[in-house]
């Protein structure tokens, strides 16, 4: 039970400094804490309400009083030790919540307070710091690692200005994954990233492109295009599917309406719409024979089939794949290997 | 532990290597451990270093709370990792049920705010000499008198697992500088260093030195 106390007016209930384990509440007169602000050391005086509490901070977490509690008007307090505040706040979770609030902007507070104090130290921006994480963990041949940060970096910054690259290295990690496995394989970037301005330029072994500096800037199209990318990694598939209807539809630039196309098939295999992908894809086959992801077309087209329970004619997909000409490991086709040697036979 | 059973909407699991977030992307969730060890790292120039490893039934990523911030460091799933994840919208469902949780949150908040307001404490010493006594002394005061056996050296002398990079993050230096100032104490026979901690051959010394830099 917690225990009453009657204080005096002028006296003090506790002196910045002092250890205490009690945590205060003002049932009658008038107290208030004073203490000087940790950034212009002006004098503070807070009046704490009836009904309010105080103390609780420096109590729970058994560090040093912050203030001095200095009672202005005769005053009785509840006092509760650590355990009975616990107890009491367990049955009043409204308090609690109150106080996270409370708690929490005071945290948002310092830590600005903290950050401008700082903020002449070489920090990098997030967009930049985010990229450059992926990098290392490409770099460290931490695929499933580097595949997530940079898929994080299409969610956040589709139209940010290494979004290209991210999409490559993250197509890179996906490739390295499923060729060799977390860990393996050789060193995907080649040297240390060391870019004074930003993230550096060095091009990813599975780089479909000649891979261009750093800071381009993208054409609308293209920012379309990677916001719709970002929608496909946030499992959005819907919303997805519709961007990149609308891309594909539009024909603004032809690159990225391939991309489109072939990533709008993929949304729908993602919906589990196998009759769908099908359909979308047997069009492109027939139109775009040539289409840059023509492998990953087939692969899906046989996953879909597999699916659908169909093993001959996934078996048939996967085999088309591996005779495709071109790059001899590609993702696809390392999959479509895999896929077939779990179907039974090359 | 409370009743966590209706939460399941909330629950999600991670294979061990798995990524929980990112160190730098924007945060909006926090979580919470139900089974299995959860890695936090932070890459300082191309190493990978451990915080902390966390295990249920702790917190983290609760500065997701501050709005917009982006993820101080990484967490990854060392075993399968069961966690709950919530955010600002939702958390008050969680604490209506939970007056464990919430009370832990409550007392992590507290060491949060306690620890940048003594953060905040280092950057205000224009000193430099003074600044990197007092981030000493802040890691003397957080890891405590009796922790692992590394400060039950003999008298005053104190032992800190920390590198020159870490003290220039503490006390918003760059590198160089630190060094530098390392190199001094070191000469004064003040530290000593060491790979991988740095020790400090009398702390009340350094409590002596910032008490007399800090202003009134």
């Amino acid at each position: 039970m917690p225990k009453i106390g009657s204080y005096r007016a002028n006296s003090v209930i506790y002196f910045q400094g002092d250890q205490g384990d009690k945590v205060f509440v003002l049932q009658t007169g008038r107290v208030s804490l004073n203490y000087n602000d940790i950034e212009t050391g002006k004098d503070i005086r807070e009046v704490i309400q009836t009904g309010e509490f105080f103390g609780v901070k420096s109590a729970l977490g058994r560090y040093p009083r912050e203030e001095n509690a200095v009672v202005l008007q005769d005053a009785g307090v509840l006092m509760f030790t650590v355990p009975e505040f616990e107890q009491f706040a367990a049955s009043n979770i409204r308090i609690i919540i109150k106080m996270l609030k409370v708690f929490s902007n005071q945290l948002r507070r310092i830590h600005k307070q903290v950050e401008n104090l700082m903020e002449n130290t070489s920090a990098v921006s997030a967009e930049v710091g985010l990229f450059k994480t992926g990098e290392y963990y490409l770099r460290n041949r931490m695929y499933s690692q580097s595949r997530y940060v940079f898929s994080r970096y299409l969610t956040y910054y589709p139209a940010g200005r290494v979004a290209e690259q991210a999409a490559r290295f993250m197509e890179a990690s996906e490739t390295a994954l499923a060729r060799y496995g977390d860990g393996k394989g050789p060193a995907p970037l080649a040297g240390a990233s060391s870019g004074a301005h930003g993230p550096s330029s060095a091009a990813g072994a599975e780089a479909p492109k000649t891979a261009a500096s750093g800071g381009q800037t993208l054409s609308d199209a293209a920012k379309d295009y990677y916001n719709a990318v970002s929608l496909l990694t946030q499992e959005k598939y819907q919303e997805a599917l519709k961007e990149f209807k609308r891309i594909a539809d539009a024909s603004q630039d032809p690159e990225y309406s391939a991309k489109a196309e072939f990533d709008l098939g993929r949304c729908l295999f993602a919906l589990s719409q196998w009759d769908a992908t099908i359909q979308h894809y047997t069009a492109i086959i027939q139109q775009t024979p040539r289409h840059p992801d023509m492998s990953d077309i087939l692969y899906i087209m046989g996953q879909c089939w597999e699916k659908k329970g169909d093993k001959a004619r996934a078996q048939g997909f996967y085999k088309k794949v591996l005779s495709m000409p071109g790059d001899d490991d590609s993702s696809a086709r390392i999959r479509a290997k895999k896929a077939l040697n779990a179907l039974g036979g090359a | 532990m409370s009743d966590l059973a209706g939460f399941s909407r909330f629950a999600r699991t991670y294979q061990p290597g798995e990524l929980i977030f990112s160190e730098y992307e924007p945060g909006d969730s926090f979580y919470l451990i139900q089974a299995g060890r959860v890695r936090i790292t932070k890459i300082v120039g191309d190493i990978e270093k451990n915080i902390d490893i966390l295990q249920p039934p702790e917190i983290f990523g609760e500065m997701a709370i501050l709005e917009g911030a982006p993820r101080s460091a990484t967490a990854i799933a060392l075993d399968t990792v069961k966690v709950l994840e919530f955010n600002r919208a939702n958390f008050e469902i969680l604490m209506m049920g939970n007056p464990q949780i919430a009370l832990r949150l409550l007392r992590l908040f507290t060491k949060r705010i306690y620890d940048q307001k003594r953060r905040f404490m280092i950057l205000t010493l224009d000193d430099p000499q003074a600044r990197i006594a007092d981030v000493f002394l802040m890691l003397h005061e957080t890891q405590g008198p009796i922790n692992q056996g590394a400060a039950e050296l003999d008298g005053d002398k104190r032992e800190f697992k920390v590198t020159v990079d870490d003290v220039a993050h503490w006390a918003g230096m760059n590198m160089a500088d630190v060094q530098t100032i390392l190199g001094h104490f070191s000469n004064q026979r003040r530290i000593e260093l060491y790979q991988d901690k740095i020790v400090v051959k009398n702390i009340n010394d350094f409590t002596r030195f910032v008490n007399s830099k800090r202003k009134k």
